[in-house]
């Protein structure tokens, strides 16, 4: 079967439309794509949660490490003395916000649709 | 069929690409991180309400500190001296509140118990690591009877006739600057915003065509335990033995202290308020977690407390009707729920 090239271009947008749909609907639409970093009061960077990274960040107590692991991120390890932003594990999701308040390093995750618009603790 | 699917695409393009019209700003101030969420406004519009608030909290983070020089500091020590002193009008609001908040909870809520932190150690900015106090250095100042029943206030006169107080607001100060906030954002024209300091929150309209959803922290680990909208000027406040604490020799010492035995309140690990003064909020989440499964119906009910959700040490969550209405929660399996009667 001989298939011009428009027919080809119809397949190929259709079998995209059905992928763009699954991630749309199927998908976990609550995750983040971006997450804000910030310093002190000032906004450090704003980077993808794709991939696999770590990111240092210099605070008054010393330097805090983050690391990004394909869609989430974590405090890895930070200078402060109760080690409560590490203890909060992986943030994913869009609205969450893990701070280490001693070294006055927080990320805050945008994007994704947000399960809930504040935490009360 | 070519123009139809590229409509589409098109229209999840845009679909994708719409951005929400939601603004939002992280702080340190306050001694805390504040989170700010604005809602529908243009960036520029809540930017400079952010930019505000940030000197606010900054002022109000200075003038009302117990333990760094200040106006706070410098009343306490008139009364050290002199026993009687001139209250700053950057203070007198919040000590009226608090003199008020500190009869409705039969002393369960005292700001004037600055020096027991300070033995515990929980004046300081970064939280101790123990060991705990004597006991004998509990139980001899403990034995001197420092209470806000001891300070008088008159016009803005305060006089205080033990010299063994020193006011510290932490208790009550983080839900008044919400409080304040608020107030600021809406004198700026804000209708829909969520102001957080340190997990005590204040609304303010809605999200769009749906109210503001919190999630309520679970008080051991990092879970949600429960989420409920909030209606436009309500705040919900949660006290709780995880916020400040150290652990030694396996036993953890949290920084609410109950002014009746000088320890870390014991029997209930977490106390949740909705209320709309974040004020009153945060002084009754206090007085609650020290009153414990016990006491905290009494204590809701003389400080006009509606809604009250107390989990105590074993996992049980005590609530009263009206909030157990409201609550929905996020743990599988749910816990065991003990309803009161109606606040």
């Amino acid at each position: 079967m001989n298939y011009k090239r428009g027919d080809i271009l119809v397949m190929i947008m259709a079998l995209s439309l059905v992928a763009a749909l699954f991630a749309t609907l199927w998908g976990d639409s609550r995750r983040g794509e971006e997450v804000r970093i910030l310093a002190g009061d000032k906004q450090l960077a704003l980077v993808s949660l794709s991939g696999h990274r770590e990111i240092r960040v210099d605070g008054p107590l010393g330097t805090s490490t983050l690391e990004i692991d394909n869609g989430r991120i974590r405090f890895a390890d930070s200078p402060c003395a109760n080690k409560v932003c590490v203890h909060d594990g992986w943030a994913s999701r869009g609205g969450e916000v893990v701070a280490c308040l001693p070294n006055r390093v927080s990320v805050a995750i945008l994007g994704g649709e947000y399960r809930f618009d504040a935490i009360n603790f | 069929m070519l123009k139809w699917l590229s409509g589409v695409f098109i229209a999840l393009l845009l679909n994708g690409c719409a951005k929400e019209p939601l603004y939002q700003e992280q702080l340190f101030t306050f001694g805390t991180l504040v989170n700010i969420s604005i809602w529908g406004e243009d960036e520029a519009v809540a930017r400079h309400a952010v930019d505000e608030l940030a000197h606010d909290f900054d002022v109000m983070h200075r003038d009302w500190h117990a333990w760094h020089p200040g106006p706070l500091v410098s009343l306490n020590e008139q009364l050290l001296a002199r026993q009687e002193a001139v209250v700053p009008p950057e203070l007198l609001p919040l000590m009226q509140q608090s003199l008020a908040l500190y009869q409705a909870s039969g002393g369960l809520f005292d700001p004037a118990i600055g020096r027991l932190l300070q033995l515990w150690g929980f004046e300081a900015d970064v939280p101790p690591a123990g060991p705990p106090p004597a006991d004998a250095a509990v139980q001899a100042l403990l034995a001197r009877r420092p209470t806000l029943g001891d300070v008088e206030l008159h016009d803005n006169v305060v006089r205080s006739s033990n010299p063994n107080i020193w006011l510290d607001f932490g208790a009550v100060a983080k839900g008044y600057g919400v409080d304040k906030a608020v107030d600021r954002l809406r004198a700026l024209g804000i209708r829909n915003a969520i102001v957080v300091a340190g997990g005590d929150l204040k609304v303010v309209g809605a999200r769009g065509d749906r109210p503001w959803r919190i999630g309520v922290r679970h008080p051991r680990g990092s879970d949600i335990l429960a989420s409920l909208n909030a209606s436009s000027g309500e705040c919900i406040l949660t006290s709780g033995d995880y916020e400040r604490y150290y652990e030694f020799e396996g036993q953890r010492y949290h920084h609410v202290l109950d002014p009746r035995s000088g320890y870390p309140a014991r029997g209930a690990v977490s106390a949740t308020v909705i209320h709309n003064s974040a004020a009153t909020a945060d002084a009754a989440a206090t007085a609650l977690l020290v009153a414990g499964p016990q006491q905290w119906y009494a204590t809701a009910r003389a400080m006009g407390i509606k809604y009250v959700m107390l989990v105590d040490q074993a996992g049980t969550v005590h609530m009263n009707p009206a909030m157990a209405r409201r609550i929905h929660f996020e743990v599988d399996p749910l816990p065991r729920i003990e309803l009161s009667d109606e606040l």
